[in-house]
């Protein structure tokens, strides 16, 4: 029987916790949700450049690296190289219960149809973005970075942001204990 | 040039720590929104305990790259709230679905595109949204310290202490 997981809470927390130290303290805190934008506008910009220079919320932030990257980009980058890597090396002490595409609570409640969790999926990830940019940021920037900044902001977004999700998934799950 | 060569290896630490740390795990995060497995919550503030004494101490010694974001109160609000609805629909927030993508899993790289599109919807909509949403009721970049007018130590010192407290004390999981 393998363990519920490969490192604890307690370890995983404390890492990320010093990753955002030294992060501060070399360039500037963790954040992911602007590097949508910046992606989206360097694509934009390859297919249509006047478009992009035109939209001022993609110019705003692809002028910054002259529509390429920067050191936002390559820490997302980073992210998927890293987490990649991870996973590959340790696929084998993932507990089974955090594997896949299907989660078994999903499963239970909205039956098996891959087509529903994907389409799900997709509508959930239009929401997150255009919610953290209309904010200002995510997880990473609002709540861990913003939050430990001690930025008023970021206590707003957190306690709605919670609210907001707490009320959403007991409505998704209503009627299971 | 060598900023972003430190970028990335922050974002790979990063990305490994949220996927050994089981961040990427639908039952982990919708555990912690259904207020029964406090994993992710316990993550959380543990990382916050640990990122708000560090950072002031750095600050104390005129070494912290703060970035404030400010205080736009309807902005936050109503984009807090839409984001709580897809992080709970999704399962993933902006960065644990990348990470979750590079894992492999499906519907990470169905939230990935999801949040792609909806980056790019926000930029259309961004002019709108700005004058209605964004520039009135704005605070600025302000912080605990700012407001208090007191050193962010004196404040970073005990907020860490009580989150940490509540991680390892107070928040307890619940099985039926």
């Amino acid at each position: 029987m393998n363990k519920d997981f490969i490192i604890s809470w307690k370890v995983a927390g404390i890492s990320l916790g010093l990753l955002l130290i030294v992060a501060t303290a070399l360039v500037k805190p963790l954040g992911v949700s602007t590097q949508f934008v910046v992606t989206d506008g360097m694509v934009a910009h390859q297919v249509a450049p006047e478009f992009a220079e035109s939209n001022t919320y993609l110019a705003k932030y692809g002028e910054a690296d002259d529509w390429g990257v920067g050191y936002g980009w390559m820490l997302v980058f980073g992210m998927v190289v890293g987490g990649g890597v991870t996973a590959q090396l340790l696929r084998r002490r993932q507990p089974d219960a955090d594997k896949g595409s299907m989660p078994e609570l999903w499963k239970a409640t909205f039956g098996p149809s891959q087509t529903k969790r994907y389409l799900a999926s997709f509508f959930g990830g239009v929401l997150l973005l255009f919610g953290a940019r209309l904010a200002g940021g995510c997880t990473s920037g609002h709540m861990i970075s913003g939050i430990s900044q001690l930025a008023l902001s970021s206590f707003i977004f957190g306690v709605i942001t919670f609210v907001s999700a707490i009320l959403m998934a007991k409505f998704l799950y209503r009627g299971r204990a | 040039m060598s900023t972003l060569i430190i970028g990335f290896l922050i974002g790979c630490a990063f990305g490994a720590i949220l996927y050994m740390g089981g961040a990427t795990s639908y039952r982990r995060i919708l555990g912690t929104l259904l207020l029964k497995d406090m994993w992710i919550i316990k993550l959380m503030m543990t990382a916050i305990g640990v990122g708000s004494l560090g950072i002031y101490l750095l600050d104390m010694n005129g070494l912290a790259h703060m970035a404030v974001k400010p205080a736009y109160v309807w902005g936050i609000a109503i984009g807090g709230a839409i984001f709580g609805i897809g992080w709970a629909v999704a399962g993933y927030c902006p960065g644990t679905c990348v990470v979750g993508s590079a894992e492999g899993k499906k519907d990470a790289i169905f939230t990935l595109l999801g949040a792609l599109a909806g980056a790019f919807l926000f930029s259309l909509a961004f002019p709108f949204l700005e004058a209605k949403l964004i520039e009135p009721a704005n605070f600025g970049a302000v912080t605990l310290e700012s407001i208090l007018g007191i050193n962010g130590i004196y404040i970073a010192l005990p907020f860490s202490i009580a989150m940490l407290f509540v991680a390892f004390f107070v928040l307890k999981d619940r099985y039926e």
